[in-house]
């Protein structure tokens, strides 16, 4: 299949459509609006249904043939944060605070990228390591912990206010919904098995490309709101935004490649290396780095990075990956 | 039926803040406290609530009158430079002023 079948395969899928109807409702400025607490749920059901099948993954593979690509993962997690540091310092011209927030999300993952990336994988017939969402769980904490100690060093520089927060930012990075739900899912899936999975599956598994279908409509409208923010980041954000994503992705795909990853699962490693995080990082970097301003990093990593990623990030990173396993 | 003048300070900010303003509620000597998700607009722009991470939280509170400026002046302090945050007290009468 060449590059340019796979890239529409991705473009003509429910999942991909219906976030494009959700960015024209935004844009359009329609009524439609989903109410936060269905927000919410369809995230948890996701994220408890992709930890789990990962974790009865996790049983069948075995930890033996988990650990070397888990530990790339977390390697991810520590790198992209140092790369992208630097950058949004010397070339973005962004202060230490902001451009930790802004490392600490693009460090940390979206795990609906992922999970659209594995919907992707599905309908080319590509088969992929089911275990891969394990690495969501890991990716994350590292990332937001080096963002936010990144961010913080001319606060301990100035010294003139007392670090309260690193701990807070410690348990919101390991314990914060995202990450305990997922972590957790993925013990219970572990723990249970395929026996477990066969008593659960009409919930978790048939329901789920349409409950994606749904959420992507809503993240379209999410995506579509901050598109009017883009004036207001300035164009070195709009080219990282882009950048960024490609860089990290690549970078992924290398290590994913390098850890043994087959060309499924290296595609999912670079889909979660080249995403950026909506839902753990905002929060936790809100409080732990509160001079930064997160109109920067959430338009960025929801206006730019995540809509990016849907329709042409993973079919490029899919082609990537079949590149370096040639 | 006597009714005893209280204080209601009302605090709305962002939504991750919740747990620290309640903390810090906790701290200045604060029995209870309500709280209900709120969205609007303000002076860093529109906080429409489709996500908790862009929505806010209103939290009130009852206090003696004499323990609401400094409740207020512990939350400009702590949160008015980085936040999002509007505080504000306004006079109301309660039935059993031993509660607050």
């Amino acid at each position: 299949m060449d590059f340019f079948s796979t890239i529409e395969s991705n473009l003509l899928s429910p999942a991909v459509l219906f976030f494009a109807l959700g960015l024209f409702a935004a844009v359009t400025r329609s009524d439609l609006k989903f109410p936060e607490a269905l927000y919410t749920a369809l995230t948890l059901y996701l994220l408890t249904a992709i930890g789990f099948k990962g974790g009865v993954a996790v049983s069948e593979a075995g930890l033996a043939a988990v650990w070397q690509p888990l530990l790339a993962a977390v390697g991810m997690g520590c790198l992209i944060p140092l790369v992208a540091f630097p950058l949004l310092r010397r070339l973005g011209g962004f202060d230490q605070a902001n451009a930790g927030a802004i490392a600490a999300h693009y460090g940390s993952v979206s795990a609906v990228t992922f999970i659209a990336a594995t919907n992707f994988l599905k309908n080319i017939a590509v088969p992929y390591e089911s275990f891969a969402s394990a690495f969501i769980a890991v990716m994350d904490s590292p990332a937001i912990i080096m963002g936010v100690m990144l961010g913080k060093g001319s606060l301990s520089r100035g010294a003139s206010r007392p670090d309260q927060g690193l701990r807070r930012t410690l348990r919101d990075a390991v314990l914060g919904r995202g990450v305990l739900l997922l972590v957790g899912s993925l013990l219970i899936g572990m723990l249970s098995g395929k026996r477990g999975m066969a008593s659960v599956e009409a919930f978790f598994v048939t329901p789920f490309q349409g409950v994606l279908a749904l959420f992507l409509l809503e993240m379209g409208m999410v995506a579509g709101n901050r598109l009017g923010d883009l004036k207001k980041v300035g164009p070195f954000l709009l080219v990282f935004g882009l950048a960024a994503p490609l860089v990290h992705g690549s970078l992924g795909a290398l290590l994913g490649t390098l850890a043994g990853l087959s060309v499924g699962g290296t595609t999912l490693l670079a889909v979660l290396a080249g995403s950026s995080s909506y839902i753990a990082a905002p929060a936790a970097v809100r409080l732990a780095l509160p001079d930064a301003n997160p109109a920067y990093s959430l338009t960025a990593s929801l206006g730019i990075t995540f809509p990016f990623n849907i329709v042409l990030g993973i079919p490029l990173y899919f082609e990537i990956a079949k590149f370096l396993h040639r | 039926m006597s009714l005893h003048p209280m204080k209601l300070v009302t605090v709305i900010c962002e939504s991750v803040l919740e747990e620290q303003v309640v903390e810090l509620l906790r701290d200045c000597g604060v029995q209870g406290h309500t709280a209900f998700d709120v969205r609007g607009s303000g002076s860093q722009g529109l906080r429409n609530a489709e996500m908790r991470e862009c929505g806010n939280v209103q939290i009130e509170v009852i206090v003696k009158p004499e323990a609401a400026s400094s409740l207020l002046e512990n939350l400009r302090a702590k949160f008015f430079e980085h936040f999002a945050m509007v505080a504000y007290e306004s006079e109301v009468r309660v039935l059993r002023p031993q509660k607050f």
